[in-house]
């Protein structure tokens, strides 16, 4: 009885939380003239036109170009932190170097809202020519992901026992090759649940690729809101929602498919962070 | 140790480089900017001016109304939606036990941008075509403007709620199952009851971690733009213009960078207090 009050509360949760998704996955297999008519959550007659005139009008608006940005800034972006948090997070946990004064920074980053920066990088970007470029979001994008995978980084490797560096140090092994050789494999796990956080967290960014763009590098988030303005007279309600789904979908998939590790290094970061 | 100064040294460059040239230096760039008179025309040479930008942004009144309606947004969205999951972890913990599976249905809307949920609700509630005002029409017979002046708050603080409470009951159920089985048990030992057990033994236990859901939570709503931006930008009369969102439009929108640069500067240093109030926290946690 009480596991019956459970479901109906955890279903009312669900359902209210997964709202705006669900009503706009409606919306998007209706046709236009349905949407005017009927804005209830039954479907008179579903179809799949809106998610094919998204490609007709490519044109104007090339969501393919923006899911491509979007695709490259977010890949980057989680491979960029990785790259610099890596060998950082080795020597903060087997010297103690930084651990006073690199780690509590980057953790903190976590808690400064980075509109603080984004005028003066927007005036740097634009004196480099990185304005409008897929690099230049990728780097704000690693800035954004460096404090959870610092975190989950140096939370992995403080568990990998020192003893396995001392043997390959004693058979002759360099700094380098002990990270690449032995530290690295052993730090998939947390590879993985990095990249996979950073990928959605950049997928989702949409601040500094409104800021920081205008057109050839824009990313899907912002791309899909220029859907809104662009379409001219009225929006098209039904290829907007399409747009919103195929926009959404990456990160959905990649985050419910790992959403056990997404779960645990979110708790993991969190807390440390 | 065997770890050279010289490999500590290289190993650490590259991040320590890249945080000096994508922070450091933009913070110094606000910090001249903000004392100098700066205009899209002289931005190589900007000319020092003193306090200026200070003083003209904090007589701005419209700046007030941003810090004060990031503020309320941040306690009222972290508050709710902080007791909201930790209802939800405590309550459905023997269900998400069961069927681990369901955590990843409630998960979901932590994975799409705010911005996609901002343009999400535009359809929504928008008053002819939306779903909410429909049904508001068939069952009530009415239907407020949701986006207006005085609904505004409301609507957009219940979006943010809606979409992170998942975030927030994510951690707190890590937390609550986490507590060690033993100390439950000395508790019913002792006759302690549900309420007690709860009141007395759990939340007590997870109170770290409360707290720390609390400023993460608030921190991340306090600096909102995302979805308030693509819903309603600042709002009837700007009424829903955040601190995020004013930093911007004087930017962009009314070309005042000397502003907009000040009103960073001053972020800055809030952020640097929360930091520093939440390290002091921290540590009293650790040693406690």
């Amino acid at each position: 009885m009480s596991m019956l009050f459970r479901w109906l509360i955890f279903g009312f949760a669900a359902l209210l939380f997964n709202f705006p998704l669900l009503s706009t996955l409606l919306t998007s297999l209706k046709s236009e003239g349905e949407i005017v008519s009927n804005p209830s959550i039954i479907i008179q007659s579903p179809t799949l036109a809106n998610y094919v005139k998204i490609f007709e009008m490519a044109d104007r608006f090339d969501i393919l170009h923006f899911l491509w940005n979007s695709l490259v800034i977010s890949a980057l972006g989680a491979f960029f932190a990785l790259l610099l948090a890596f060998p950082a997070a080795y020597v903060i946990v087997r010297t103690g170097f930084g651990r006073n004064w690199l780690l509590p920074f980057v953790l903190n980053l976590r808690a400064l809202p980075l509109i603080i920066f984004a005028i003066p990088l927007y005036m740097m970007f634009q004196a480099v020519g990185l304005l409008d470029t897929l690099l230049g979001l990728a780097l704000i994008m690693c800035i954004i992901n460096l404090p959870l995978t610092l975190a989950l980084l140096s939370s992995t490797l403080r568990n990998i026992p020192e003893e396995l560096d001392d043997a390959a140090r004693i058979d002759g092994a360099s700094t380098i090759s002990i990270i690449l050789r032995i530290i690295l494999p052993l730090s998939v796990a947390a590879i993985a649940s990095s990249s996979v956080l950073g990928f959605v967290y950049a997928w989702n960014e949409f601040l500094f690729g409104l800021m920081l763009t205008t057109k050839s590098a824009t990313p899907i988030t912002v791309g899909a809101s220029f859907f809104f303005s662009a379409s001219g007279g009225g929006v098209k309600w039904g290829v907007a929602s399409a747009v919103i789904m195929l926009s959404l979908l990456p990160p959905l998939i990649v985050g419910l498919l790992f959403y056990r590790s997404i779960g645990s290094s979110l708790t993991g970061g969190a807390v440390k962070g | 140790m065997q770890v050279s100064s010289k490999e500590k040294f290289w190993l650490t460059a590259p991040i320590t480089f890249f945080l000096l040239v994508m922070l450091g230096f933009p913070l110094l760039l606000d910090l001249i900017y903000s004392v100098s008179e700066v205009t899209f025309e002289n931005l190589l040479a900007p000319r020092l001016q003193g306090f200026e930008n200070y003083f003209e942004t904090l007589q701005d009144p419209t700046y007030w109304d941003a810090l004060a309606f990031s503020l309320k947004f941040g306690l009222t969205a972290s508050l709710v939606q902080l007791f909201l999951a930790l209802f939800l972890a405590i309550y459905l913990e023997p269900l998400l036990a069961r069927h681990p599976w369901l955590m990843a249905v409630l998960m979901a809307p932590m994975m799409v941008a705010p911005a996609l949920i901002g343009l999400m609700y535009r359809l929504i509630l928008h008053e002819f075509v939306g779903v909410i005002p429909y049904y508001l029409w068939e069952w009530v017979g009415d239907s407020p403007a949701f986006l207006g002046t005085e609904n505004a708050f409301l609507t957009v603080v219940t979006i943010e709620i809606l979409q992170w409470t998942p975030f927030a009951l994510l951690i707190l159920y890590t937390a609550y199952r986490s507590i060690p089985s033993h100390l439950r048990e000395a508790a019913r030992m002792d006759g302690a009851n549900s309420l007690q057990l709860l009141m007395l033994v759990e939340l007590p236990y997870m109170m770290p971690v409360i707290l720390l859901t609390f400023f993460i939570r608030f921190i991340d709503s306090f600096r909102v733009f995302d979805n308030i931006y693509v819903l309603v930008g600042s709002g009837a009369g700007g009424t829903s213009t955040s601190l995020s969102i004013y930093i911007y439009k004087a930017f962009f929108r009314g070309g005042n960078i000397g502003q907009a640069v000040a009103a960073s500067v001053l972020l800055f240093l809030a952020a640097l207090l929360l930091i520093a109030l939440l390290e002091r926290f921290s540590r009293r946690m650790e040693t406690t």
